[in-house]
């Protein structure tokens, strides 16, 4: 397929949303944490509806735990189908990840054992949840920490084999993979190369924090320069790649994250063709689950 | 699945502090063992729920200080592990956690100020369908009153405080040192949220408390003037109860009306 390009996004931050209605600064598209805004009403929808009228939007979940052995959650799924109905959204994503069992949530992004039984596991889940969404998703790596004795594969042999097979795409978090990288001794680089090119739908950059010898996934920072030369390679490797910034804490005035934005462009600009870098329309993923 | 079900619940056993069972499936590096490993992820589990309480009880967190509060926290993380996925809702239980259990229960105006906080953001995101209108109220047929029955804002809510729990609340609020504590006549609060977005509060009158809880209760125009008789003349009732009402509309309390 040819992948859609949608240009260069942001997280939208509640700190931010004054700022976004009453400037309509130039970004191309917003990306929203889907949870924030599955509540009955009031403030976060009405902000959330007056951003939407100005901005392309895609929605990103964390709480869908589509690696949990606890049965799916369709109340989860009905709200996050509601919500996708009032946003009509590019594309919906969450994590490659477990975040509950025995219905507690952790409200973390757990690991899985990157193994052929947890590959059936999943898939199977991935298509029950685009049946009941009525479209694909994009599930995205993880920052992680431990490694499991039951893990047999690559991390990227074990996402790749899940979005063939569950026919859903990628978001693939390039600081999530150099973080990964430094916490489990491999190559960044073999990670991004290894990566099946056409399930890739977008990017994630973000900053992060020294732990000791570990790096922690903390998105408090701004992107640093050894990310930046991942995203870079990344760019000549995939091509044109929708990319976004987010930042959760620490969170600065939205300019200086818009000017951290511009550095993405900068490096797209050098990497890849203005043709490339053409915004698509008519975008829609659905239908394939 | 029962390999990965297990390991699923050993993991979140060691985050709740119930099982160390979950070392054994995970590998230690040269520089770190399993259990440091897995401590990066019981720290954060803990973490992340501490913010959402102070995130949600902003002004407790004031009122008690950094060392109880954190106390507090930790008993209501231990007691009540998160059902839900969304962590908006993850805190809805801490004021019947401060009003049940020693030590926090011996500061009697503590649950109460838990409570507002609770209330306001139940009323912040509150589900919002219409704001009845006195033009709406107008144009009732007459046979509509007999039966007359309100419809309310989700928004809205009433508080029985039993000390000066609002303007300890308000200090806190402002940033200012709150007053002592003292238990007062019990007072019934109002809170909502209006057209602007921002959540309304007043204290009630016990005439008006009494029939907003009526009304609240599903109860008729008719049952509510009825009730005013206690508190007012004959004459009088009438006047006052469409004043009530009138008041409900422009404050924007009210949804819809039921015939």
């Amino acid at each position: 397929m040819t992948r859609p390009f949608i240009g260069f996004g942001l997280g939208l931050r509640t700190e931010h949303y004054q700022h976004v209605i009453d400037e309509k600064p130039q970004v191309d598209w917003f990306e929203i944490i889907s949870e924030n805004y599955m509540v009955p009403g009031g403030k976060p929808l009405a902000n959330l509806d007056k951003i939407r009228k100005d901005y392309p939007m895609v929605m990103h979940g964390v709480s869908m735990s589509i690696g949990s052995t606890d049965p799916i959650n369709i109340a989860y799924l009905q709200k996050l189908k509601t919500l996708i109905e009032r946003v009509e959204p590019l594309w919906i994503s969450d994590h490659l990840c477990w975040t509950s069992v025995n219905h507690i949530n952790s409200h973390d992004l757990l690991p899985l054992p990157y193994n052929e039984a947890t590959i059936n596991h999943i898939v199977d889940r991935i298509k029950q949840t685009q049946d009941v969404l009525g479209r694909q998703m994009l599930i995205e790596n993880l920052s992680s920490y431990v490694t499991y004795n039951d893990s047999d594969m690559t991390e990227w042999e074990f996402i790749n084999e899940i979005s063939k097979r569950a026919d859903c795409y990628i978001l693939l978090d390039i600081n999530n993979i150099f973080v990964s990288a430094n916490n489990h001794h491999f190559e960044p680089e073999q990670y991004v190369k290894g990566i099946d090119s056409d399930r890739v739908m977008q990017f994630h950059l973000a900053g992060h924090s020294y732990n000791g010898d570990m790096i922690i996934d903390t998105h408090d920072h701004d992107v640093c320069d050894p990310v930046w030369n991942l995203y870079e390679v990344a760019l000549g490797h995939f091509g044109a790649v929708s990319t976004m910034i987010e930042r959760d804490d620490n969170i600065p005035p939205f300019e200086e994250l818009r000017k951290e934005l511009a550095i993405a462009e900068k490096i797209a600009t050098k990497v890849l063709t203005p043709e490339q870098l053409n915004i698509s329309e008519n975008i829609t993923l659905e239908g394939a689950a | 699945m029962s390999e990965l079900r297990d390991l699923q619940r050993r993991f979140m056993g060691y985050l709740l502090k119930q099982s160390v069972a979950i070392i054994a499936n995970v590998q230690s590096t040269p520089v770190l063992s399993a259990k440091d490993r897995l401590d990066i992820y019981a720290s954060a589990y803990k973490l992340r729920l501490k913010e959402a309480i102070t995130s949600d009880y902003g002004k407790v967190a004031s009122y008690l200080g950094d060392d109880q509060f954190n106390q507090l926290m930790e008993r209501y993380i231990e007691k009540h592990p998160s059902h839900t996925t969304n962590l908006r809702y993850f805190s809805v239980n801490l004021p019947e956690l401060v009003r049940d259990e020693a030590p926090f229960n011996s500061l009697a105006e503590l649950y109460e100020l838990a409570c507002i906080e609770r209330a306001f953001a139940d009323s912040f995101d509150a589900k919002c369908i219409h704001y009845a209108t006195l033009a709406e109220l107008s144009t009732l047929p007459e046979q509509a009153w007999e039966t007359l029955q309100f419809n309310f804002q989700s928004s809205l809510q009433i508080l029985w405080l039993e000390h000066n729990t609002f303007p300890i609340w308000k200090a806190l609020s402002d940033d200012n040192i709150p007053p002592k504590s003292e238990k007062t006549t019990a007072s019934a609060w109002v809170l909502w949220r209006g057209s602007d977005l921002i959540s309304h509060y007043k204290v009630l009158s016990g005439a008006e408390a009494a029939v907003l809880g009526l009304a609240l209760d599903g109860e008729t125009f008719a049952v509510i003037c009825e009730k005013l008789l206690v508190f007012f003349s004959e004459e009088e009732t009438p006047m006052k109860a469409i004043g009530f009402l009138q008041s409900w509309i422009t404050e924007e309390m009210l949804e819809s009306f039921n015939w």
